[in-house]
């Protein structure tokens, strides 16, 4: 699936994913600054597999996928994947392409969004991700909106003749900032005449 | 997923799965004592169904199915995935029929299974997540060598509660440490083979 618009904070917005956003993918997951916890900076990176990988993510039932813009360009995706709806549980996962970006909260506001439609839209009770230990900033994103450390999986990455660990976190509804979740989007209530305003949080 | 071909433990063996072991595969996933120790591998489904997962199974290259027998009867099947770095493989099902459970296959096909993956494949670590209230397996897990690392909190519900999710891991350091003297693939050559 792919996820509606959210509107965030400080110019951070979740949109849903285009063919043209998913083509810029490859050329991001490429960059050793960003890929530095990634994947090994090889693949099926061509144009014919990122159609096929944005069709079957637009079809997919069991995740859903949003690309992030920041000042309205697209910047990176995050989604929730892997959602068992018995269970209701999912993984969610972050990446930020635009590495000339880091450091401006952009990931934080992503998973902020991103959670909160966990729970209000969605009605998961629990969502869980992998996060490298040294990826603090990654980890604190995570941690601002109520992810706790379950686990620490010992000697997960190798990069640069150096073991990293990795940090397992997860989430429950009772664990979201109770401000943010209060805090709902502003949609107009039927008979309250202002049914023209849909303005964000 | 791949289909794995012959490992030989003591009292059971894993072979290669044919199409004939489809409806003793089906019957577990339908079997609520399996569904209680494990997440299901597939849900119940006709025969037809079963066949295009087979044909499926072996397109999959990372993901590698056995069949598990003794004595020549279909006993279990397990389920492995090869990491995507290639380094590790995790063990996503290991499934014994709940009428052959107490005779110690599960152990027997898991010690196997990890030698394969030690002993054969070169593997640096295996790893696998289990129900925190499967027993059993935790015991198996633990002789074994593995370490938990992870636990999820009320992440499985079922029969009107949740339970907890255990993730453990294993090393070749600690698999060689435990297993390494008795447990072997092969038979060394002497050195007359290499003259």
């Amino acid at each position: 699936m792919l996820g509606p618009r959210l509107e965030g904070r400080n110019g951070v917005a979740l949109v849903p994913p285009t063919l043209e956003h998913f083509r810029l993918h490859p050329a991001w997951e490429v960059q050793p600054e960003a890929s530095r916890f990634m994947g090994p900076r090889f693949g099926e990176l061509t144009p014919e597999k990122q159609e096929k990988r944005f069709k079957d993510t637009a079809d997919g039932q069991t995740q859903i996928q949003w690309t992030i813009a920041y000042a309205g360009e697209p910047v990176g995706f995050t989604g929730i994947f892997h959602i068992d709806w018995v269970r209701r549980d999912g993984e969610t996962g972050l990446f930020i392409g635009r590495h000339d970006l880091y450091g401006r909260g952009i990931a934080s506001e992503a998973v902020r969004l991103r959670t909160g439609f966990a729970w209000r839209e969605l009605r998961l009770r629990r969502v869980h991700n992998w996060v490298a230990l040294a990826n603090r900033g990654s980890r604190r994103a995570n941690e601002k909106v109520g992810y706790r450390r379950m686990g620490l999986l010992p000697r997960s990455y190798f990069r640069s003749g150096e073991w990293y660990d990795e940090w397992l976190g997860e989430a429950f509804a009772n664990t979201f900032p109770t401000d943010d979740l209060t805090a709902r989007l502003d949609v107009p209530q039927r008979g309250s005449g202002d049914e023209s305003q849909h303005a964000g949080e | 997923m791949a289909l794995g071909g012959t490992i030989r433990g003591k009292k059971t063996t894993l072979r290669l799965p044919v199409a004939a072991d489809l409806a003793r595969f089906n019957d577990w996933m339908a079997d609520l004592r399996v569904r209680r120790a494990h997440p299901p591998w597939f849900e119940p489904a006709m025969p037809a169904t079963w066949k295009e997962r087979f044909a499926e199974i072996a397109k999959e290259p990372r993901r590698v199915l056995w069949s598990i027998e003794s004595d020549g009867r279909l006993v279990g099947l397990a389920v492995g995935r090869v990491w995507d770095s290639g380094v590790g493989l995790e063990v996503r099902q290991l499934v014994i029929d709940p009428s052959e459970w107490r005779r110690g296959y599960g152990a027997d096909a898991a010690l196997a299974l990890h030698r394969y993956a030690f002993d054969y494949l070169d593997l640096r670590r295996t790893d696998l997540v289990l129900h925190a209230d499967n027993v059993a397996a935790l015991r198996i897990a633990e002789r074994l060598g593995y370490a938990e690392y992870a636990r999820g909190r009320d992440v499985y519900y079922r029969d009107g509660a949740y339970v907890d999710q255990v993730q453990l891991v294993m090393d070749k350091e600690t698999w060689q440490e435990r297993w390494g003297a008795t447990e072997r693939e092969y038979a060394s050559f002497a050195p007359e083979a290499f003259r």
